[in-house]
């Protein structure tokens, strides 16, 4: 009877270092991650970008909404509708799947051409997939109020941040650097 | 078809059967992550104090008392029967995701698939029970008022409400992704070696 061993390469590393690049990574990816949301808690940047970030995504929100026949009026990150209301808070502007994404992309290995074309595509795609997510949830509130709840923090929160992971899987996939560019 | 839309039509046929595991197994993992973080939690008090109870049924609200928990303490009552409610269900709807995402990845065999997703599944598992301590904690210090700012001082009150904002945010849903790419690091880098994801190298094989 024959052994057929497969043995790495003698210039292969081995141990922990084999996995140098994974742990390279995923160091970067969970720093970034951290400091991103340490970062949007911190009162001056909530105040200042956050916050008008949220009421712009309010703003949006309000005229498509109009826009699909439910005259709604808004104030500040508040769109208000004949008998139904909603209140876009942290959690609900796009801002986290945003961060997830940003920080994976700045953390693999890639061109800085490639990570800022996916920062772009992030960006624009996320907001839009948000945007239809308030819309969405506003119109559930409306017509079918029982569902708002599982609709809000468990169907659309899946979909954004499924979306915001896939993109960045399709954007891994085509522009990572090959091992040897990449290390 | 790419490696990448074959990936996407898995994870949408994947979807289907992780919902309706998630919805199916969500009664009974509610139950065992508030039995599993009040044991944790008690272990941190001396005395041990603190009780993680069902929400009572509510009218308005459908199935409370399998979606919220209710925290209260032996030393310390409130009007309404309780200190503070977690919604449980919120901290663990994105295994939905990561399951849909593991059992997805083209090339890899099934068995190979199963046994990452189980230990995904588990590493997924001691992060909520950490992250219902944190809640509770961040309740403790931060939420209930004259008793918290006589309880917890300044330091304690930012540990455990930071600690509860980043768990609950960015770790709660970026550790699915985590986990994949832990895993899966040699398939996500296929792309750039012309769609060949690169294996570990198999143990000795008999002949």
């Amino acid at each position: 009877m024959a052994k057929a061993t497969a043995t790495p390469p003698a210039d292969r590393p081995t141990g922990w270092r084999a996995y140098r690049r994974e742990i390279q990574f995923l160091v970067l990816f969970v720093v970034l991650l951290g400091s991103g949301f340490a970062l949007i808690a911190w009162q001056p940047v909530n105040d200042g970008v956050i916050v008008p970030f949220t009421a712009a995504i309010a703003k949006a929100s309000a005229s498509i909404l109009d826009l699909l026949g439910q005259e709604t009026t808004m104030n500040g990150t508040r769109v208000y509708g004949k008998n139904f209301a909603v209140d876009i808070e942290n959690g609900c502007n796009g801002i986290e799947a945003l961060i997830i994404f940003l920080s994976a992309t700045l953390s693999f290995p890639a061109s800085w051409k490639a990570r800022l074309a996916g920062l772009g595509i992030g960006l624009v795609g996320i907001q839009i997939v948000n945007l239809v997510r308030v819309v969405a949830l506003f119109l559930t509130g409306v017509y079918f109020p029982s569902f708002f709840d599982s609709s809000h923090t468990v169907v659309w929160q899946t979909v954004v941040i499924l979306f915001a992971v896939l993109l960045w899987i399709f954007w891994a996939q085509r522009y990572a650097l090959p091992p040897r560019q990449a290390a | 078809m790419s490696s990448y839309s074959r990936f996407l039509r898995d994870v949408a046929i994947w979807l289907v059967p992780s919902v309706l595991l998630w919805i199916g197994v969500t009664p009974f993992y509610n139950r065992f992550l508030r039995e599993s973080a009040e044991t944790v939690v008690r272990l941190t008090e001396r005395p041990a104090v603190t009780h993680l109870y069902p929400a009572p049924k509510s009218e308005t609200r459908a199935n409370q008392e399998i979606h919220y928990l209710v925290i209260t303490r032996d030393d310390h009552s409130a009007k309404k029967g309780f200190l503070y409610s977690v919604r449980t269900t919120d901290l663990h709807f994105p295994m939905v995701y990561l399951w849909a995402m593991f059992m997805a990845v083209p090339g890899v065999p099934l068995t190979t698939r199963l046994a990452r997703t189980g230990w995904a599944t588990l590493i997924q598992v001691f992060f909520h029970v950490i992250l219902l301590l944190f809640w509770v904690k961040f309740a403790f210090a931060t939420q209930l008022g004259d008793w918290s700012q006589a309880h917890y001082g300044s330091f304690a009150q930012t540990f455990w409400g930071l600690g509860k904002h980043l768990l609950d945010l960015p770790f709660k849903f970026g550790l699915p992704l985590i986990l994949f790419a832990a895993y899966y690091y040699d398939w996500l880098l296929s792309g750039a070696r012309g769609g060949v994801a690169v294996e570990p190298p198999r143990k000795a094989v008999s002949r």
